[in-house]
């Protein structure tokens, strides 16, 4: 596979004196042009770009540079050779980039970025070599050598893209259209300093620079001038990722003896970021202090690991598992000849339905770029679909690795271009066939009056309409936004790095924006909005709670404040969706264990031993929370614990939990918990219960009896236990 | 390649994903079904057809044996028995019933039960039949007694309770009518707890009048355009023979959500997956010893001290621009938070404005939920017609839960549609098919060709139109599941080898020829140059049309060694590619074993130290 392309760019930008300079009220260029290069390159960053960068300063007091001879070339800085750009870079922008007092020919400035270039490429091969120059041209400029600059600009091909803090044109340059309702008074702010009038130097410049733009490409040289506050609007967002676009050749077939090259390209796809969050101690933040490991058990009392090795892997057949190795299974599996895009038959265009596209991703299929008899087939084909009003039901398989999948191919025409849209249909196995009830029903049959309502509506509410050019305006292009998680991902992960333990910031103001309701739809939806609201009466129905959550139960009796008790009571409800299914009990949850402790001993699905663990475990967990709330919550998987035991005539597991309990409750402070459990006379389960305990009845509720009276004596001491507990956790 | 395998392999972890959404919701949950099969034993039912066709015995094993494999890839969690009567001997929980043999409690099938079926088939299943349960006197109420015993006995929450009578004896008791009112009393029982009793009505010569006793036994039809007394066989029996072997789907929400029209306009909705990607189902670690299912537990520690860690000690981090970055895990998920779960409307758009290929993941669908907020419904129908009738879909920016970034959503109005006997074969509702974000949308360069001339493209509208066939989307079953699914029942159930699947996805190549005819060839000619072959590897084409080329990318990658040396100095050979890194090592007569860069810079080095 071919290495990914890199370009070399250098950002050269003007830190003189006059960069400062601004009316009041109004940004200095210098701080603009910094925005500039700080968005450019936090872009670069993130999109984990291979393009190296170096940074110019120029106008600095001091001189450091591989030209710096005889008094030339003075006060230019070479800040940075040429690098991938890193959150060092943003670094030394952010602290080491400072208005400066010098000004220095930008011609100069050009000639030692060009002079970075041209020694970066002797050593490595670059796709494009690019300058980018931020100044107010201000200086004097001596012009004597500008035909040979723009000779070598040219020779080395190096491109370059000027910024400036005014508009190079004195007229507005209509150039972008979509930027969506806020345009105005954007452009209206984009365009400080005109009015100030442009100085003889800064005029001077002007000329230069559009002489060698138009030197360099006579058509759109000027197109690469762009103003500070351009570019920092259109920088504002984090770029886009971009993925270059995989070819996969392969031959669309009809019957045995007609087939046609093809190329494949993913178009649309459901893109996720490659990157994953890693996890890292607190401590030390580094990752290989963190390990995970997966351990196998049986499903026995000591839950005995095993080896990793010693597993096979097997099937559910009903009420059966049957084994099934890995091998066998690869042996036996469907197994098909690979790649292949083979046309089943055709059909109309309407029985396929939108909403059963399936997959992630439609695949534009091209012919090959120097295949043109394949490119007349293609054509043939999609232009006989397209007057048909049909489309190719196919079986698509990415190779011999991949699962076949049925598909359907629509033709696709546009002007400069035709190709097949590659789709996936769902298998029957893949459909759920649910059926609703009708709403062709009195009780929902709206009236004509409401009808209405909802006609203006819909009517004040058209995001697409057309101008005075009978052009349809489309204001709300959403595969023009950003994906807004990835924007934000960037702008925390930007500011956590640049600021370090300060908190997130919020959401950026345009990003806000980009998500909600155009203003002028907004605006215009208002009266047909609240006619509908008089139109339609709604009524939110009182949820009713299926299962009495463990703070209803237990909440009332504690004495917590409000506020945390609402905070749990909103948590629990989360929990209740997933868990309230009774017959869906799979491990004890939080939420009313005991009650999911008795129903997998129902079930039986899990042997008693591991659902003892999970209860006891879920114990521990919520004990360690030392509040009453919790206690409660455990006597109650205590009581459910020892009767459930009792029923089966297993005491063991409850005898042994209770007694380690009652060891751990000194050092762990939970003296309050045990007098609860003592109020409640919750004993171990003794012999006359259940014929295998080893616990004789006297023992059993001398149990809790010994207990108290050695409680007294130890009071004091349990409060010690927790203080060091205490101390080491500062520790 | 990395790009398009990445897509396949993140299919798994999709998958997860999707299963907990689902289940992240399903806070209503109906219970199991159930279903009994109570089988007439007497000795009608062993009677052998003319011509040595199957008894209805053998016919109802054959089907009894299909359900149960069927339930088993469908819904094995589902419970089943079968019971027969009229048997000799009695077998059942209390044996309190004379002439009742349960042979099957209800319980989850498996691969036993499976096997136990099919032993009963045939002419030595009736041997068998025969050695353990004996044919004998016939009492239906007792059989409906017992089987409403099995019910009661389940302590599990059941959703549906269907009991299914197999005979051929229209008058079971011959008459007796004691024997036959017990029984009428007892289906009444039977069906006011929720039993629904189906008739499987088999072949009896003179044929089966339902009319004379079982018309009061079964459940009235619940479709009135059903004809309840069929007097035909049953057709239903084809039916329960049909192989179905999809998991079958609860019908449950993914979501419910608020659908937002503006401020303090909420109508309540919820959202149902149309169609989900079905995997084979996951496998099991089982202990190879014992082929006892091993559980595994997942923890983290520390590498140092080897404690372990809880979740409170580690962090979150990524890597950035050479920089790690770290984060509390509540930060994290704090960053995927927009919104709370709604569905916001933006606006609306006409229908042409969707474009089909902005396609990212499958859709949803949405119906009003009455239940949460009282209106809903009347909401949700004035916007479907009137979105119907404008030819519009509306945009809305959906967040399915909470700490889950928005996607947008077009929301299409779909009418309900009925078949001829008025079964819905579409819901009303709006399908909500995701929107691309700008990330989501790939710039192509889009190669020109000429468009084909109307000759060329006249002969392929021939040939499409020989090819055509009427789409439906349950016509393609998974040939890599069906295949899974027998391979299972296979060892399962000790067969030689696994039943074969029919693949229907694969193009009907012969039959395809054979329709088109001449048209293929006269198509390629009007296409094709004669010296023309598709189907020749590209590669190799490639190489015969710029073999200029072919020298040009493997260029001499000889290097001076002044040059080598001086980049060994100043540590600048990283910067050399591996081929001419492994050119210089060929150059110095230097063995390299290894591949990787570091390896071929390690032995120049060492090379040029000497």
């Amino acid at each position: 596979m071919a290495r990914a392309a890199k370009s070399a760019l250098v950002l050269c930008m003007d830190v003189g004196f006059s960069m400062s300079n601004s009316p009041p009220g109004e940004e200095p260029p210098f701080d603009q042009a910094k925005k500039v290069i700080q968005k450019f390159v936090q872009r670069q960053v993130f999109s984990e770009s291979k393009d190296e960068m170096a940074l110019v300063l120029f106008g600095t007091d001091a001189t450091k540079n591989p030209l710096d001879q005889d008094g030339q070339y003075q006060h230019i800085t070479v800040r940075r050779q040429l690098m991938a750009p890193d959150f060092e870079l943003l670094e030394e922008i952010e602290n080491h980039v400072r208005p400066e007092s010098q000004q220095t020919d930008w011609l100069d400035a050009l000639v030692v970025s060009m002079d970075l270039l041209q020694k970066g490429a002797q050593v490595k091969k670059y796709d494009r070599l690019n300058i980018v120059l931020l100044t107010d041209l201000s200086t004097q400029v001596s012009s004597d050598n500008l035909d040979v600059i723009i000779g070598n600009l040219g020779k080395l091909g190096i491109t370059l893209q000027f910024f400036f803090p005014f508009p190079m044109e004195e007229e507005e340059h209509n150039e972008e259209g979509g930027g969506g309702d806020g345009d105005g008074d954007r452009r209206g702010s984009s365009r400080p300093g005109v009015g100030k009038g442009l100085s003889r130097e800064q005029k001077q410049g002007l000329e230069m620079v559009r002489d060698i733009m138009l030197s360099l490409d006579e058509d759109e040289g000027l197109d690469q001038v762009y103003t500070f506050s351009e570019a920092i609007e259109q920088l504002f967002m984090f770029k886009h990722i971009e993925r270059r676009p995989m070819a996969w050749p392969c031959q669309l077939t009809i019957g045995s003896s007609l087939s046609i090259r093809i190329v494949g390209y993913k178009a649309v796809t459901d893109e996720k970021l490659k990157k994953m969050w890693i996890t890292v101690d607190a401590q030390t933040s580094k990752r290989d202090d963190v390990k995970r490991e997966t351990v196998y058990c049986l499903d026995d009392d000591n839950e005995t690991e095993v080896q990793k090795d010693d597993t096979i892997q097997g099937f559910r057949y009903g009420s059966d598992i049957v084994p099934f190795s890995k091998v066998d299974q690869e042996q036996m599996k469907y197994k098909h000849d690979g790649k292949c895009f083979a046309v089943l038959g055709f059909t109309k265009h309407d029985s396929i339905h939108r909403h059963l596209f399936m997959g992630s991703q439609t695949i534009k299929m091209f012919a090959p770029k120097d295949d043109e008899h394949a490119g007349v087939a293609l054509s043939a084909l999609i232009q006989a679909l397209d007057k048909l009003n049909m489309v190719a039901i196919v079986r698509y398989a990415y190779d011999r690795r991949c699962n076949p999948q049925v598909g359907a191919a629509f033709p696709c025409i546009k002007q400069t271009y035709e190709c097949l849209v590659y789709v996936q249909l769902p298998f029957m196995e893949d459909l759920r066939q649910f059926s609703f009830p009708s709403l062709e029903n009195k009780k929902f049959t709206p009236s004509e009056s409401q009808l209405a309502a909802v006609d203006s509506l819909i009517d004040s509410m058209m995001l697409v309409e057309e101008d005075e050019n009978g052009q349809k305006e489309d204001m709300y292009k959403v595969h023009e936004i950003p994906n807004p998680a990835f924007q934000r991902l960037f702008q925390c992960l930007h500011h956590r790095a640049v600021n370090p333990g300060t908190p997130l910031p919020t959401m950026e103001q345009w990003l806000k924006d980009a998500l909600e309701r155009p203003s002028a739809i907004s605006e215009r939806c208002q009266a047909p909005l609240e006619e509908m609201k008089r139109k339609f009466p709604l009524k939110a129905v009182e949820k009713k709670k299926e299962l009495k959550t463990g703070a209803q139960i237990f909440g009332k009796g504690s004495a917590e404040p409000d506020a945390k008790k609402s905070k749990v009571d909103e948590e629990e409800e989360e929990f209740n969706l997933a868990k309230i299914s009774e017959g869906n009990v799979t491990s004890v949850g939080s939420v009313d264990p005991a009650r999911d402790f008795r129903s997998l001993i129902n079930q039986k699905s899990l042997p008693f031993g591991e659902v003892c663990q999970q209860l006891t475990h879920r114990i521990e967990q919520l004990l360690s929370n030392r509040s009453t709330h919790y206690y409660m919550k455990c006597i109650t998987c205590i009581q459910t614990f020892r009767e459930q035991s009792v029923k089966l005539g297993n005491a063991d597991l409850y005898n042994s939990y209770l007694q380690s309990l009652k060891k751990s409750i000194p050092n762990s402070g939970l003296q309050v918990f045990w007098d609860l459990l003592v109020q409640d006379a919750i004993t171990l389960i003794s012999k006359d219960e259940v014929e295998g305990s080893t616990v004789s009845k006297d023992d059993a509720n001398q149990f809790l009896a010994t207990e108290e009276k050695k409680e007294v004596e130890t009071e004091p001491a349990v409060d010690d236990a927790g203080d060091v507990d205490d101390l080491l956790d500062m520790m | 390649m990395a790009e398009w395998n990445a897509f396949y392999q993140n299919e798994e972890a999709d998958e997860e994903q999707e299963e907990g959404e689902e289940s992240a919701v399903n806070y209503k949950v109906t219970g199991r079904d159930s279903l009994v099969f109570l089988v007439d034993a007497s000795k009608e039912m062993f009677i052998k057809g003319e011509d040595g066709e199957p008894s209805n015995f053998d016919i109802t094993m054959q089907c009894v044996r299909s359900v149960y494999t069927s339930k088993i890839i469908s819904s094995h969690r589902d419970l089943v028995a079968l019971v027969f009567y009229g048997t000799e001997k009695s077998k059942n929980p209390r044996n309190s019933f004379k002439h009742v043999y349960v042979y099957h409690d209800l319980d989850e099938p498996g691969a036993k039960r499976v096997q136990d079926v099919e032993a009963l088939r045939g002419e030595r299943g009736a041997r068998l039949a025969a050695d353990t349960m004996g044919s004998g006197e016939v009492s239906l109420g007792d059989a409906l007694w017992c089987c409403s015993n099995l019910y009661s006995d389940i302590k599990l929450r059941l959703s549906h309770k269907r009991l299914m009578i197999f005979t051929c004896m229209d008058q079971p008791h011959g008459g007796d009518s004691t024997k036959d009112r017990q029984a009428r009393t007892k289906a009444g029982d039977l069906k006011e707890t929720g039993v629904v009793i189906d008739l499987m009505h088999l072949m009896k010569p003179g044929g089966f009048d339902v009319s004379l006793f079982f018309c009061d036994i079964v459940s009235p039809p619940e479709d009135e355009s059903e004809l309840g007394l069929q007097v035909e066989p049953c057709g239903k029996l084809d039916d329960l023979q049909k192989r179905v072997q999809a998991k079958q789907q609860k019908k449950r929400a993914m979501a419910r959500v608020n659908l937002c029209l503006g401020e303090g306009m909420n109508v309540a909705v919820g959202v149902y997956a149309n169609a989900v990607t079905a995997r084979k189902p996951s496998a099991i670690r089982l202990y190879r010893e014992t082929n006892e299912p091993v559980h595994s537990k997942t923890r983290t520690f520390h590498t140092q001290t080897g404690s372990l860690l809880l979740p409170s000690e580690t962090r979150k981090a990524q890597v950035y621009g050479n920089r790690q970055i770290v984060m509390e895990k509540d930060e994290v998920d704090t960053i995927k938070k927009f919104y709370d779960p709604e569905i916001f409307l933006i606006g609306f758009k006409p229908m042409e404005k969707l474009k089909l290929h902005h396609h990212i993941r499958p859709s949803v669908l949405l119906y009003p939920e009455e239940q949460q907020v009282t209106g809903s419904s009347c909401v949700f129908a004035a916007l479907l017609k009137k979105c119907t009738e404008k030819k519009v879909f509306a945009v809305c920016r959906y967040t399915p839960r909470r700490n889950y970034p928005p996607r947008f959503v077009a929301l299409v109005p779909q009418r309900e549609e009925v078949d001829e006997s008025n079964v819905q074969v579409t819901p009303p509702g709006f399908n909500a098919i995701f929107l691309p974000f700008a990330d989501d949308i790939r710039k192509l360069d889009t190669p020109q060709f000429p468009t084909a001339s109307d000759v060329q493209v006249d002969k392929m509208k021939e040939i499409i139109t020989k090819m055509r066939f009427k789409y439906r989307s349950d016509a393609f079953e998974n040939p890599v599941i069906q295949q899974h699914y027998r391979n299972l029942e296979a060892l399962a159930l000790d067969m030689l080898a696994p039943e074969s699947i029919e693949d229907f996805i694969m193009p009907k190549v012969e039959q395809i020829d054979r329709r088109l005819g001449p048209l293929v060839d006269e198509f390629k000619e009007l296409v094709y140059p004669a010296s023309y072959n598709p189907d020749s590897k590209p590669a190799a084409k490639r190489k015969t049309a710029d073999a200029g080329g072919g020298d040009e990318k493997k260029p001499k990658v000889e290097i001076p060694e002044a040059e080598l040396r001086a980049h060994i100095k100043n540590g600048t050979l990283g910067k050399l590619t591996v081929p001419v890194l492994k050119e210089a090592c060929k150059q110095f007569g230097i063995r390299t074993t290894g591949t990787k860069k570091q390896e071929l810079m390690d032995a120049l080095i060492a090379q040029m130290a000497k």
